[in-house]
């Protein structure tokens, strides 16, 4: 993979210190690093909350967004209720016949791919299947997925933050509108209909989870699946490989969410000073769980640098750990899953034309999370008999 | 090939007749409630949590490390607890008895 030497950026400081105090917006913030203190810390939320809006995410999102993302920026118990109004959705995506739609859905994009003689992967491939893919967990009409195409791969970050969070928003409350005097089955339904703890939800609190939902699964689910597609590129055995051995297209998903690790790290706010390896937090301050460092940390996985597909236990953090563990798993796993088994069945090569890598640069690490620009020729299996 | 009994959270017993593979996989298989394996077995998301009963506890043996740092997060663990993705069928298990415990 083109990812080394940028993917365990976090290598000397896990071991040696535990902690990288990094500064975002002019304030350090304690990264915590390993494994075994990611876990832990993500347990503990009492001291380290999670009920803390808009600085849960590292930098924070007071300016491109006015809601409290719902569950996420919320800390038990009152996030356990919370959270229960929207996991049917995201259950979803264990029925068979949803996996099935996902898997049409990719199988196309893929015979697409193959006809046009490239793909420019981020834009005409990943999004287009992000988008439809989420109308389908959603329960909305897959028409909807047109519209999200156009808002590029990141909702809030693509170029114009704040005008482009008052377009997802404007768009919520035009769908809560229509939910809300013709409801149906539809994710936007569920939540005017929803009642907690004997009340609807608020208008504010529907905004919320529907926010969440929108950018949580975006860009990390667009980089997972470019990912995959740069790492056959570079690695023609490895399809074969996986090809000849098709019993390992789970524990091959889960190393691929592993290795790559779209989602670096979240924030935690600690409402009491504490103590993190030595570094001191003042209260009110924040630490980040260090989702991609903890991924990396030899303690747990052999060779942590090498890409397994058969790799097992793997025992990664890629969606987060304890009471606020990924939502959208199911939907993500889902999807890399039909990816990897279209790809061994249809595609012989991948051949990389374009490459840009996307990197976060912060002022003590830099991290490759994904690309920009991928562009690629699919050569199917049957030109090659 | 073993026959293995499963009590379910609503303590249902289920009853899984030449049962292949890992425990996990025998009882997505039969879509037993409470069994979910999200991770497919990889030892990450602890939703195929298992105590074993007592008489068992022995012939099944200790979790292997990775899986042992995984049960010590989870609060519903104690010294029979087992995630049943890392339990091969074997058949010295024929007759095991496991229970499953309430989702977190
Ligand atoms: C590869 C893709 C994905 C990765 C790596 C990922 C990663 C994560 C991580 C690390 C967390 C934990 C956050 C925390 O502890 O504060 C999380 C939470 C969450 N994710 Fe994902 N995610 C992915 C896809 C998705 C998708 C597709 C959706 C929705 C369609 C989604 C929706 C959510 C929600 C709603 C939460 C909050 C859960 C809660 O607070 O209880 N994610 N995700
Ligand atoms: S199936 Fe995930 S830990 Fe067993």
């Amino acid at each position: 993979m083109s990812m080394p030497p940028l993917n365990d950026t976090f290598q000397d400081a896990r071991e040696s210190s535990g902690v990288l105090n990094c500064p975002f917006q002019g304030k350090e913030v304690a990264m915590i690093l390993r494994h075994r203190d990611v876990r832990t810390a993500a347990k503990d939320w009492q001291t380290f909350s999670s009920d803390a809006p808009f600085r849960v995410p590292i930098p924070s999102e007071e300016k491109v967004r006015s809601v409290r993302q719902l569950p996420i920026e919320t800390d038990p118990p009152l996030h356990t209720g919370l959270r229960k109004i929207v996991e049917p959705f995201f259950r979803r995506p264990r029925d068979p016949d949803f996996r099935a739609r996902i898997e049409r859905l990719i199988e196309g994009l893929v015979d697409e791919a193959i006809d046009s003689s490239e793909v420019e992967t981020v834009h005409e491939f990943a999004l287009p299947l992000q988008s439809r893919a989420l109308s389908y967990l959603l329960n909305l009409p897959e028409s909807e997925a047109e519209e999200w195409i156009n808002w590029g791969v990141h909702v809030f970050r693509d170029g114009d933050g704040p005008a482009k969070g008052a377009q997802l928003d404007s768009y919520i409350q035009t769908q809560l509108d229509r939910a809300e005097s013709k409801p149906g089955d539809d994710f936007f339904s569920a939540l005017t209909q929803a009642e907690f703890d004997g009340h609807r939800l608020t208008r504010e609190e529907m905004t919320g989870f529907a926010n969440l939902t929108f950018a949580g699964g975006r860009d990390t689910v667009i980089n997972t699946v470019v990912g995959v597609i740069a790492y056959f590129g570079e690695t023609p055995h490895a399809l074969d490989e996986l090809r000849r051995h098709p019993e390992q297209l789970k524990s091959a998903t889960e190393e691929f969410f592993r290795i790559l690790s779209p989602l670096t790290h979240i924030g935690r706010v600690c409402p009491n000073s504490t103590h993190v390896h030595g570094a001191q937090v003042e209260a009110n301050e924040r630490v980040a769980l260090t989702w991609a460092s903890a991924n990396h940390d030899s303690e747990v996985f052999e060779a942590p640098n090498e890409v397994r597909l058969d790799r097992k236990p793997n025992p990664h953090v890629a969606f987060g750990f304890g009471p606020h563990n990924c939502l959208g798993a199911h939907h993500a796993r889902a999807i890399l899953q039909s990816l990897l088994q279209t790809l061994i069945r249809k595609i012989h090569r991948i051949e990389i034309l374009q490459s840009i890598p996307k990197i976060e640069v912060e002022d003590r690490y830099q991290r490759q999370n994904g690309y920009e620009i991928l562009r690629v020729r699919l050569l199917p299996i049957s030109t090659q008999n | 090939m073993p026959k293995v009994t499963l009590i379910t959270p609503s303590k249902e017993k289920v009853i899984l007749e030449d049962a292949i593979g890992t425990l996990m996989e025998a009882a997505l298989d039969a879509d037993v409630e409470g069994i979910d394996g999200d991770c497919g077995g990889v030892c990450s998301c602890s939703t195929c949590h298992v105590h074993v009963a007592p008489e068992w506890v022995e012939r099944v043996g200790p979790p292997n490390d990775a899986e042992a740092d995984t049960l010590e997060f989870d609060e519903r663990t104690n010294s029979r607890s087992r995630l049943s993705c890392q339990i091969e069928l074997k058949d010295e298990l024929d007759g095991m008895v496991v229970e499953i415990p309430n989702s977190q």
